[in-house]
């Protein structure tokens, strides 16, 4: 009984694995490859193998991220892209060159016009001591007449102002006065009017120029010191480095004349 | 097992020793990294099919890199460099795929 029964267990049992080695063929290979671990030629072959593949891998990874997208580029990509940087620096060049341009002739210009600035404001500043517009401070002299007997006419006044433009005298003001090109002397001696302003003595000239010229012009024989000395006045002259006319009159717009340099 | 180990090491031994590859294989390592892998998976579905012979994997491995790697530098050679690479990954893509269902039906019997 156990004789028969035993074949035909050992035959089943034996069919059983057949059936099994039939049908998990795949899934038990890929186990008892895996466990566990036989060295055996096949084994060593493949490691190697795989560790070639594994290093490969990991270095075209590694390249691959920590590079720019230049380093697995080929060689007619890269010249390709090497054509478009000079392209483009070759336009960037030209545009620094052509914004330096510009920049000169900004610079060139708002240079021009500062100078032009400059020039026209020192012009003002000598136009407007001729003009009686701004103060003046120079050396000169101080011109004093005192008239006891009011003796002086205006027209004797008009002479010291003439002698004194003539000796080169640059900025005039009398007793307050600013003297320009249109002062005029009026009234009769002892009320003495200049452009319409009441003066009385003494008489005071400041008169910025040089003192070396200044002063021997009024004391000329038969000039303006002598004259007035003939009518009783007293004339005194004094030299100084830095008179002060600061008097001023406003700046008038001519109503007629307009410049015909413009 | 030795084997999984030896693709780990070499995963491994990659990234910490960071060889400096020659410039002039350079081009061609993706593509031989490529070749490869279709190398390994035929292999591997070799294996489950009970017919794998280690021989006949180290020649088709090796003849697959340098086939790919030749492909691609006449390729550059002939100024379509860019084309024939893209052309041999997609053909050893094809072959990793249908060789990937083949394992799949084997492991997961689907």
């Amino acid at each position: 009984m156990s004789n028969e029964e035993l074949p035909r267990d050992q035959e089943r049992t034996g069919e059983q694995q057949a059936d099994m080695s039939e049908q998990l063929t795949g899934r038990q290979r890929l186990i008892a490859g895996l466990w566990p671990p036989r060295v055996t030629r096949a084994q060593l072959i493949v490691a190697l193998l795989l560790f070639v593949l594994g290093l490969g891998l990991a270095i075209q990874v590694r390249s691959n991220s920590d590079n720019s997208a230049l380093r697995g580029a080929r060689q007619e990509d890269l010249v390709r892209i090497l054509d478009e940087l000079d392209d483009r620096t070759q336009r960037l060049e030209d545009e620094k060159q052509r914004l330096d341009d510009q920049r000169t002739e900004l610079e060139n210009s708002s240079d021009q016009a500062e100078e032009a600035r400059k020039q026209t404001v020192e012009k003002e500043r000598q136009l407007g001591v001729l003009a009686g517009t701004v103060a003046a401070h120079g050396p000169g002299i101080t011109l004093t007449i005192n008239d006891p007997g009011d003796a002086v006419q205006a027209d004797m006044l008009l002479d010291a102002l003439q002698e004194l433009r003539a000796a080169g005298a640059e900025a005039i003001e009398v007793n307050g006065v600013r003297v320009v090109a249109n002062t005029y002397f009026s009234g009769d001696a002892g009320a003495i009017k200049v452009d319409d302003r009441s003066i009385s003595a003494p008489y005071v000239f400041k008169v910025i120029g040089k003192p070396q010229d200044l002063e021997p012009a009024l004391n000329i024989p038969g000039g303006v010191v002598q004259t007035l000395e003939k009518e009783q006045a007293t004339v005194h002259v004094a030299q100084a480095d830095d008179i002060v006319v600061d008097a001023l009159r406003p700046a008038e717009q001519p109503d007629y004349a307009r410049s015909s340099s413009q | 097992m030795i084997a999984v180990l030896g693709l780990v090491v070499g995963v491994v031994v990659g990234l910490l020793v960071r060889p400096e590859v020659p410039a002039v294989v350079e081009p061609y390592l993706p593509i031989a990294v490529v070749a490869a892998l279709d190398a390994v998976f035929g292999g591997l579905r070799a294996m489950l099919d009970g017919i794998f012979v280690d021989k006949v994997f180290v020649v088709s491995f090796l003849s697959n890199v340098v086939v790919a790697a030749l492909i691609v530098f006449l390729g550059d050679k002939l100024g379509v460099g860019a084309q024939l690479s893209t052309g041999v990954v997609v053909v050893f893509g094809i072959r990793i795929f249908s060789n990937a269902a083949a394992i799949r039906r084997h492991v997961f019997r689907a």
